[in-house]
């Protein structure tokens, strides 16, 4: 912080400069406090819900045992109720993966199609489509899913119904598909110019660079961009509750109907009456997805320091 | 040219208060709740246009009973009576619910046109939604498994078919749930071994509808509208607005508009059977 | 491997002893707009086999531009024309049919910033031999690449624990100059290769142009007219993308024939 030391000192500033140095050195004193407030908000705000959230579900307790949670039967009304949300986490499981295994190569591949290969004009016009991707609301795709997808996984694999995981992971893959290239597309775009030309300079081809150079260098950025595009698989609720038929049983197929954590809350939050036991179990649901998404958040963190400390 | 600044944004402010904020002399009124009630609400918001701004929104019958109780909309749409836990709730908060007949719901029982099933009792439906039968031929159909789909169970269409056909027993596991009745229209028009059940208001060609009866012994009876006045049809259940105390202004008008000749004649065009007979 | 080009491996150039003074590179007509905006006017020259030429000029006067278009490193610029020739062997590189893979396989080229990848030290020689498919032999092909390099003793313990990113600027550049030599390239230009580095990395470079010149051809884009006097034959002098110059190193810095030149290396602009 030496702003004193670099200014011209000969020539006496005019006003107006003088003006924009101050500004700018309130700026750079207010920087820190600013970020640090904001970044303070956030926290405290995450912190909040977390707290509430676990506060409305602790209380589940007084009705059944916490092993009970991982029970197989969902069945919040019957006497005595059964809270056996194992069915609902093998769902969002089963779901995300096949989201993920859909939508990560694909993804990176336009990712990389799009910030290396295309021309342009092509390159423009992919990435407004992306965009529009992006802001079509999800109940469109549940739409979409419900009247098209369904149907047609249904006839493809000759099922009695097609409202099943591989149908929510097709919808979920194209409603992710967005996030992750473009986060890719940022994270390729980052990749500086100079390790491109070093490999192009060697005889690689375009190809050879994009795959062995740029993917590899922006490692950490697509890492990002996968863990995010899984953040939006796992919690997209309204899509998923039209196309995955949202039966309670216990499966461990992607051809049979299934509930995810999502599903059964939105499906159930509004007959819970506030207090009762089921109400309690649904914030359990909740705080199950809370916990999944800070389990794989912290898991990535981890991996990704792992990787880097390895490239060093 | 400050000055010319803070006035400009003066009356963009006031511009944008008058956006938000309708003009003076015509009321604002709020509805939540059931999704079967709302193709009514929608119908008499439409009419009741521009004297009385009446605007509608989903969201079940429990979180319309819960928003009543609250006192965060003046009315509440339901197809089901309100619990005593819900009264009493409402009580203690000081709300004393008055709930209004609107109209006759009636749930219609489908499954995809291409079925040649005619008739079924409510003991079948009883075997078919807790996944005692599961395959079509069992019924006298052809060999096809059965796709049970049904309502989400906070719907009020689900706490009916349950109280009513289920005898307050459970749906299978195994069943698809469906968040809506549109949802559950597409559902069975485009599933081959579905079956499943829609307020009249949902009814199209691409559904076919079976006739119902509780017992072997019959009668066998189409859901309709003439049918449900009738009393002719089992599966009808009454539906409701619900307003705090009794309703009075703005909220009396929508009510009062709602059980007049003309609001009765739009419960018809919705889809469901008025409350009374309706002179031509 | 071969098949792809008439003139593979097995051709390739010449030993010092044979090393004879011909053009393997020549440049004729050249002219190339950025856009609107024209960056070469119509320049000849010829880079003879196992010289080192080197190409000076004021800052923005196309040294780079000249150099990049010699491997089609510019193919990347948006809004690029290019008239004239470029022959390698006697055949353009511009044409339809070449293969500007194969172009830069053989015409190398290392850069003004080091500018490793982020990947071990052994990976960073062997790249350019694992894209181009030449995998057997590898550890030796690598080795015999950071040996004429003149970096084989100092990264021989961690060839594949350090990342290039670990070494000095000064070795970097030498990673880099590795690299490029792996591959065996006929030409190799570089583009003010020491501009980055202290007097040691540098006389360390320079002498190793000193050497390689003996095998190949080498073209070197450099500010410093010291270090051109140093290591090159052949001296190109450019002028807002004009070639006024181009003679035998000594007879340019002693003997300009074009006062503009002269001006020049007598420190009147640039
Ligand atoms: N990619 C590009 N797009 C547009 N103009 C460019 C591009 N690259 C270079 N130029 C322009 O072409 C001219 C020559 O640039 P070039 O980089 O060849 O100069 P140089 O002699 O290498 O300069 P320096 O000594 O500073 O490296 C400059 O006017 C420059 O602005
Ligand atoms: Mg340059």
């Amino acid at each position: 912080m030496n702003g004193n030391g670099e200014m011209d000192v000969t020539r006496a500033p005019s006003l107006a400069n003088r003006r924009r140095l101050a500004l700018r050195r309130f700026a750079q004193k207010m920087d820190r406090p600013v970020f640090f407030a904001l970044g303070l908000v956030s926290l405290v705000t995450l912190g909040v819900i977390f707290v509430f959230v676990v506060r409305e579900a602790i209380p589940v307790f007084r009705y059944v045992s916490p092993s009970s949670l991982l029970g197989p039967a969902w069945h919040p009304t019957s006497e005595p109720p059964l809270f056996g949300a194992l069915p609902m986490i093998v769902a969002t499981g089963l779901v995300t993966l096949g989201a993920l295994v859909l939508a990560i190569p694909l993804g990176f591949a336009s990712a990389g199609f799009v910030a290396e290969i295309a021309p342009p004009a092509l390159r423009d016009l992919a990435k407004s489509l992306l965009e529009l991707l992006a802001a079509i609301p999800s109940v469109v795709y549940g739409f979409f899913g419900l009247t098209v997808v369904a149907p047609l996984v249904q006839r493809t694999f000759n099922l009695p119904t097609g409202q099943n995981g591989l149908s929510a992971s097709l919808i979920l893959a194209l409603m992710a598909l967005p996030t992750v290239a473009s986060l890719a597309e940022d994270a390729l775009t980052a990749v500086p110019k100079v390790h491109r030309e070093a490999s192009l300079a060697l005889g690689a081809s375009r190809w050879q660079t994009t795959w062995r150079v740029v993917f590899p260098s922006a490692f950490s950025g697509l890492f990002g961009a996968a863990v995010l595009g899984m953040g939006r698989a796992v919690g997209e609720t309204m899509a998923v509750l039209m196309v995955a038929g949202n039966s309670p049983a216990l499966t461990w197929s992607f051809l049979r109907p299934v509930r995810t954590l999502t599903a059964g809350i939105a499906l159930e939050m509004a007959e819970a009456p506030s207090g009762s036991a089921h109400y309690h179990a649904l914030f359990m649901l909740g705080a199950i997805l809370l916990l999944i998404a800070l389990a794989t958040n912290g898991l990535a963190e981890w991996f990704r320091g792992r990787v880097a400390r390895q490239g060093e | 040219m400050k000055k010319l600044h803070i006035w400009s944004s003066l009356l963009l402010g006031l511009a944008l208060l008058g956006v938000a904020f309708p003009a003076a002399g015509s009321d604002e009124v709020t509805y939540k709740g059931s999704t079967t009630v709302l193709p009514i609400a929608g119908l008499l918001s439409e009419a009741l246009a521009p004297n009385v701004v009446f605007s509608v929104q989903g969201g079940g019958s429990g979180t319309g009973i819960a928003a009543i109780i609250d006192g965060t909309t003046d009315i509440a749409g339901s197809s089901r009576y309100m619990k005593l836990e819900e009264f009493e709730k409402a009580v203690a908060n000081g709300v004393m619910p008055y709930v209004w007949e609107v109209a006759i719901d009636t749930l219609a029982i489908v499954v995809h046109p291409s079925n040649p099933i005619e008739q079924i009792t409510y003991e079948d439906l009883r075997r078919i939604y807790f996944g005692e039968v599961t395959n079509w031929s069992v019924l006298g159909g052809p060999d096809m498994p059965i796709v049970v789909v049904s309502r989400d169970t906070s719907s009020g269409t689900y706490g009916t078919f349950k109280e009513v056909v289920l005898e307050n027993q459970e749906v299978t596991d195994g069943a698809l749930f469906q968040s809506s009745n549109g949802a559950m229209a597409t559902t069975v028009a485009s599933t081959p071994g579905a079956i499943g059940y829609v307020g009249l208001g949902y009814l199209q060609p691409s559904l076919r509808t079976l006739l119902l009866a509780k017992t072997a012994e019959g009668p066998f009876v189409g859901a309709s509208v003439e049918t449900a006045l009738s009393l002719e049809y089992p599966l009808s259940r009454p539906l409701f607005m619900i307003t705090n105390g009794y309703p009075q202004g703005a909220v009396a008008r929508v009510i009062r508009f709602a059980l007049s000749d003309e609001g009765q004649r739009l419960v018809l065009e919705a889809g469901y059977a008025p409350i009374r007979a309706l002179s031509e | 491997m071969n098949e792809r080009s008439s003139f593979s491996l097995g051709v390739r150039a010449p030993q010092s002893s044979s090393c004879q003074v011909e053009p393997i590179l020549r440049v004729s007509n050249l002219s190339l707009w950025y856009g609107k905006q024209q960056a070469l006017r119509s320049a000849t020259l010829s880079f003879p086999v196992c010289r080192a030429t080197a190409v000076i000029g004021p800052s923005g006067c196309g040294k780079s531009t000249l150099i990049r278009s010699l491997n089609r490193m510019n193919d990347l610029v948006p809004h690029l024309r290019i008239e004239g020739e470029v022959l390698f062997h006697g055949q353009d590189i511009y044409v339809r049919d070449a293969d500007p893979v194969e172009v830069r396989r053989r015409i190398g080229m290392v850069f003004q910033k080091p500018n490793p990848f982020p990947k071990s030290i052994y990976e960073n020689v062997a790249f350019g031999l694992r894209v181009n498919g030449l995998k057997d032999h590898l550890d030796d092909r690598v080795e015999n690449a950071l040996h004429r390099a003149a970096l084989w003793d100092e990264v021989k313990d961690h060839l594949r624990k350090k990342s290039g990113f670990d070494l000095s600027g000064g070795q970097q550049q030498r990673l880099c100059l590795a690299r490029a030599l792996a591959v065996e390239p006929e030409v190799l230009l570089m583009d003010e290769p020491c501009s980055a580095l202290d007097p040691v990395a540098t006389a360390k470079i320079e002498d190793l142009i000193q050497e390689l010149k003996k095998e190949m051809t080498i073209v070197i884009v450099t500010h410093n007219m010291q270090q051109a006097a140093r290591v090159s034959d052949e001296t190109a002098f450019l002028l807002l993308g004009e070639l006024v110059e181009f003679a035998p190193t000594e007879q340019l810095f002693t003997r300009p024939s074009d006062p503009r030149t002269e001006a020049y290396i007598t420190g009147k602009f640039g």
